[in-house]
């Protein structure tokens, strides 16, 4: 909390800028609604909701430092400082995501409720009570599940020294499959199919959906499947920690 | 004469840059993989929004992806070429690098500009145009010499405004001392217009990504020429922004060298 409070303009800017997000589907969408009134099971202001709420989600999602911070520790052979700290380095990691989460999640907060007004939005949020709490307990899993992936993909540097063109061609795959592009229920069937069965279906996408009221049959399937691969990602760091850390040199690749 | 002495000090920095690349050779082809895939993505993302809407404005399915083989070739001729000598620029007023640049019988932005050739970039232009192509059949363009020749000539003309762009953003190093948020300004504007053809803009925003920030017009003019949906008036103010922009850039680098304090800058 402390850092990321040095750095205030960081902070403005970084709301400032989800606007772009907010504004492509304005313009975009605004031009394929014209001629029509839904698209797949979205009106032009459930869609805009979507990108309000999926927008907000991966803003949150700042873990994509986490894999970057451990691949540049272990090549430069400063990551010995988390081997020697009386904490696990995973819980490390956990812990430093929830206080810049903490931080930012007021502010995007406020920048998403500024752009539902200043686009003039109508915006649409689930009725239930129950979706709501499956979503925010979804996107919470959501977040978690993206630190170990994170941390896993950086522990993997032990392995394979340069992972910087890997981590650059996932994040561009994330953008797609989690839904922070455009809603997935937009391709075809066998797609979706495809996609539910990856933890990303569950990250943003799925929380954006039941919170807009959308989905609500797949809410506790969703936090099950989602369980699964987190613990499933749980084993595989354990795994890799135990087989490649012995690999570490500390001298830098 | 100094056409000359130019062409051999490119060539000296092309062999110089290759001997580098050689070095890493996992990361020789790293720029193509991370920028074929972004691209790809936008292909499959547009394909499923078709699968629901025939048109968007005036655009179908064909003339987006001629949209996103357009942007994504203007981005790979500046990976090629340009990219990773004047992305450095703010790396090296900040050191005191440019120093060594300054003291050269020759151009520092011709060097920076060339130093950084990328060939690993090279399938990426190959990718672009086999997406052009692809659009070119999917929208039954009628590819004449005379459509093929405006298509080539407003690429060209939105590379050099392309390439501006970048040097104008990083200039701005040479005055203030953090470049975050230029880099940022600059990856939200790319990463809009790289998804959102200029048909799609209107009123203000329009005016802010035709006239101020013109990443809006770099994919959609060369498109626009080749559909045969450019007018004169339209193309008047495509060459109108690319001239404003030379000479803003050109001020802007000129007078930020002289602002330029070595190290302590």
């Amino acid at each position: 909390m402390k850092t990321q409070l040095v750095w205030r303009a960081d902070v403005a800017f970084n709301m400032i800028f989800t606007v772009t997000k907010i504004l492509f589907a304005c313009l975009l969408w605004g031009m394929v609604f014209q001629n029509r009134e839904t698209v797949g099971q979205f009106t032009f202001h459930g869609m805009l909701s979507y990108y309000i709420v999926s927008s907000f989600l991966s803003q949150l999602d700042m873990s994509e430092g986490i894999s970057r911070e451990i691949h540049d520790k272990i090549r430069n052979g400063t990551f010995s400082k988390y081997m020697v700290i009386p904490v696990g380095i995973e819980k490390y990691f956990m812990a430093m995501e929830l206080g810049v989460l903490s931080f930012y999640v007021f502010f995007d907060f406020a920048a998403a409720v500024v752009w539902v007004f200043v686009f003039r939005i109508r915006f649409v949020f689930a009725a239930h009570p129950g979706t709501v709490l499956c979503a925010a307990a979804m996107a919470v899993l959501g977040l978690v599940f993206m630190v170990q992936l994170n941390y896993f993909l950086g522990l993997l540097t032990l392995k394979y020294q340069g992972m910087n063109t890997f981590l650059m061609i996932k994040n561009n795959l994330a953008a797609l499959v989690t839904g922070s592009i455009l809603p997935l229920a937009l391709f075809p069937e066998t797609v979706v199919r495809l996609l539910r069965l990856l933890p990303f279906y569950y990250v943003t996408y799925l929380p954006a959906m039941l919170f807009t009221g959308k989905c609500g049959d797949e809410a506790v399937g969703g936090l099950l499947v989602l369980g699964g691969w987190m613990l499933f990602m749980q084993f595989l760091i354990g795994a890799v920690w135990k087989k490649y850390r012995v690999k570490y040199e500390g001298v830098g690749i | 004469m100094k056409s000359t002495k130019y062409i051999r000090v490119l060539r000296e920095l092309f062999s110089l840059r290759m001997h580098g690349l050689m070095v890493f050779r996992l990361d020789f082809f790293a720029p193509f993989l991370v920028d074929g895939s972004l691209f790809v993505i936008q292909l499959l993302a547009f394909g499923a929004v078709y699968s629901h809407v025939d048109r968007i404005g005036s655009w179908g399915k064909g003339e987006m992806i001629l949209y996103i083989g357009t942007f994504s070739l203007l981005n790979a001729l500046s990976m090629t070429i340009c990219f990773f000598g004047v992305n450095s620029i703010p790396y090296k007023v900040r050191s005191g690098e440019l120093d060594l640049y300054l003291s050269k019988p020759i151009s520092p932005l011709f060097r920076l500009t060339f130093e950084n050739i990328s060939p690993g970039s090279l399938p990426l232009v190959i990718m672009s145009v086999c997406i052009i192509g692809y659009g070119a059949a999917t929208a039954r363009t009628a590819l004449t010499p005379k459509t093929l020749g405006a298509y080539v000539f407003w690429v060209a003309v939105m590379g050099i405004l392309y390439y501006e762009m970048e040097v104008l953003m990083r200039s701005v190093s040479l005055y203030i001392v953090s470049m975050a948020r230029m880099e940022q300004l600059e990856e939200a504007c790319i990463n809009l217009c790289m998804k959102l053809p200029g048909i799609a803009f209107h009123g203000i925003y329009k005016v802010i990504f035709y006239c101020i920030l013109p990443y809006g017009i770099m994919a959609t003019l060369p498109v626009q020429s080749m559909i045969g949906e450019m007018n004169w008036r339209t193309a008047a103010c495509g060459m109108g922004v690319v001239i404003l922009f030379s000479g803003i850039t050109a001020t802007v680098w000129r007078r930020g060298l002289r602002h330029y304090n070595s190290a302590s800058s």
